[in-house]
């Protein structure tokens, strides 16, 4: 039976969804080949020029130790945060507008989670000695020390990356069994494997609801504490301006705050050049993104103040010398950026109109991810160059090597997501489908006579 | 080789009805297939009970005390003194016990799920690769080609659009 509306049809988002896939286009392949060239150019021969030359190569030094590359872990963690936090906290309050957009922001948590990892290693001297800090017996008999926030790290991202890779996957395996029967050749054999013979049946929808749910639940609590223990790597040290109880709930607000805007910016990505997806990522999601970003906003600025004025009410020397810096030191220009980008450019989001305008809104998730960056590096930059000793301060300015870094971790992302929309299916089918009218809820063929 | 009456529908509620019609005149319980998990399914077919929230909770409880015996068996075989604190210290030991019950809780969850599902397949069953799209099936097994019969007329009755005979072999 035909359609009534032009709103889309069950089978229509499987040809769309199925099509985003098989079909692969030239600019696909110039987008590709540019990110792994980009990646290769400015990630991988940089960080193998550093470890050829030594870690001297990046520009941290006493007394600035930590450099961008541990900003850049911070940011990458933090996001990583919406994706599947906001996913799982939307499917238990059971939001239609999660359905179109949830799955690429679990890939966006899962990528993200990649790049931060790779940066534990870019930051290492020795990365070949990285598995010193798994626990495991061996015939050294050394064990990792669990006393230290760094280990709380190893087996919170550990988690993090687990979970949010078995949360994408369930999701995804009624799709994968969607797809599998559309596909041939090596495409087949893969979505036949990924898809384990799921058939849709009752039982399984069954079993695939509670086991979802509970993943929800148990990675809600798993996504606050990451962040929560990326925080206490420097809330836990005793220095000024790190050492404060606010440091977790900060580090988890300025998290999502950063994966929403990272959303938009996907989301805004997908939309533009995916075809046919513009029917199914509409206005009402940057709606309610904007909402969110808003509210996350103002937490945000609310914790930065509480920040500033726990410095001032402290009383501390050491405090009042790291809060003078922070807002009138050598890196305050980037301080403001942040307060204007984080903190004054998302109160646009009052508006309707600016939330349901694409453009504005991709701007605003980019401004805003630059603000949190920003953030991250001032956090990491600011508080080691002016610690107790004034003999021992210093300016650290990142070498070419972390800046081209940082920018190849961008385009190590942007492959590992364009791989990513070739392979799962971008849009869960399945929860789209759910939030459709049902096809012909009316009866096939009206009978004579009747009402309808 | 067991036959099957396969009834393709065009909405979720004529589906449910076959099924329970079928199942009331004494086939084996009927099973759905559908593009989009179905409502109302246990009212009809009966209630379904899922052991996975076992497997949650008692990965959870395992995951919960590895991380401590990890953590605090580390500490027992590794002595390190600071600052005259207790070997086993709980505040930073919670924390990896935490994120251990998570692990474990996560892995059983799954564990539970592929066991309760029946998943991955490991022989062949009845499949329609209609029901990915957009049609609501029941299928229900059908000893001989009398009970076919049967089957056929009441998934026709309810209004299917087609109606096959499926082998589990096929």
């Amino acid at each position: 039976m035909e359609p009534e509306t032009n709103d889309p049809q069950y089978a229509d988002i499987h040809r769309d969804v199925v099509r985003s896939i098989v079909e692969t286009g030239p600019k696909y392949y110039a987008a590709l080949a540019t990110a792994i060239g980009v990646t290769l150019l400015c990630f991988f021969f940089p960080w193998f020029y550093q470890l050829y030359y030594g870690l001297g190569a990046a520009g941290v030094n006493h007394p600035q130790v930590w450099g961008t590359y541990l900003a850049s872990f911070i940011f990458w963690i933090g996001l990583s945060h919406s994706g599947t936090l906001l996913s799982c906290v939307l499917h238990l309050s059971n939001s239609a507008w999660r359905k179109a957009m949830y799955r690429s922001a679990e890939a966006m948590t899962l990528f993200s989670l990649m790049v931060a990892a790779t940066f534990v290693l870019v930051h290492l001297g020795r990365p070949w000695f990285i598995h010193w800090a798994l626990p495991y017996p061996n015939q050294m008999e050394m064990w990792p020390n669990f006393r230290s926030p760094l280990l709380f790290d190893v087996m919170a991202i550990g988690t993090y990356l687990t979970g949010s890779s078995i949360f994408i996957y369930m999701g995804s395996i009624p799709d994968f069994a969607a797809v599998r029967d559309r596909t041939t050749g090596w495409r087949n054999t893969m979505y036949t494997l990924l898809s384990l013979g799921w058939r849709g049946t009752d039982t399984e929808w069954h079993r695939l609801h509670w086991a979802y749910t509970f993943l929800a639940v148990l990675i809600i609590p798993l996504a606050v504490s990451v962040h929560s223990i990326v925080s206490w790597d420097f809330a836990l040290s005793i220095v000024p301006a790190l050492h404060q109880t606010i440091f977790a709930p900060y580090f988890v607000v300025g998290a999502i705050f950063s994966g929403t805007a990272g959303i938009v910016t996907v989301m805004f990505v997908l939309r533009k050049y995916m075809e046919g997806f513009d029917q199914y990522i509409t206005k009402v999601h940057f709606d309610n993104l904007g909402k969110l970003l808003l509210v996350l906003s103002l937490i945000w600025t609310y914790i930065n103040v509480l920040e500033l004025f726990t410095g001032w009410y402290s009383g501390t020397s050491t405090e009042y010398e790291a809060l003078n810096y922070k807002l009138f030191g050598y890196y305050a220009p980037l301080y403001w950026e942040m307060i204007l980008f984080c903190a004054v450019a998302p109160l646009l989001c009052i508006s309707k109109r600016f939330r349901t305008s694409f453009v504005p809104m991709l701007i605003l998730s980019i401004a805003v991810n630059i603000g949190m960056y920003t953030e991250r590096f001032l956090i990491v930059g600011t508080s080691l160059s002016r610690q107790y000793l004034p003999d021992a301060w210093g300016v650290y300015v990142p070498s070419l090597v972390e800046l081209s870094i940082i920018l190849g971790s961008f385009a190590l992302f942007v492959t590992l997501f364009l791989v990513f929309v070739k392979i799962f299916p971008s849009i869960s089918m399945y929860e789209v489908k759910e939030t459709m009218v049902i096809p012909a809820a009316e009866p096939v063929v009206p009978k004579e006579g009747s009402p309808t | 080789m067991t036959n099957y009456a396969v009834g393709l529908f065009q909405t979720p509620a004529s589906a449910l009805a076959a099924a329970g019609t079928l199942k009331g005149a004494g086939f084996t319980t009927p099973e759905l297939m559908s593009p989009v998990p179905m409502e109302g399914v246990e009212e009809v077919l009966g209630e379904k009970k899922s052991v996975i929230k076992y497997f949650t909770f008692f990965g959870g409880l395992i995951g919960g005390l590895l991380g401590f015996l990890l953590a605090a068996g580390t500490a027992v075989l590794y002595v390190h003194p600071t600052g005259g604190r207790p070997i086993i210290t709980f505040p930073p030991f919670l924390i990896i016990t935490y994120e251990a019950t998570i692990l474990l809780g996560i892995l059983f969850t799954v564990l539970g799920f592929f066991i309760s599902a029946r998943l991955p397949a490991i022989r062949e069953r009845v499949y329609v690769p209609e029901a990915a799209v957009d049609k609501f099936v029941v299928t229900v097994a059908c000893d001989d080609n009398e009970r076919f019969k049967r089957a056929e007329a009441i998934l026709s009755e309810a209004g299917a659009e087609q109606v096959r005979e499926q082998s589990e072999e096929d």
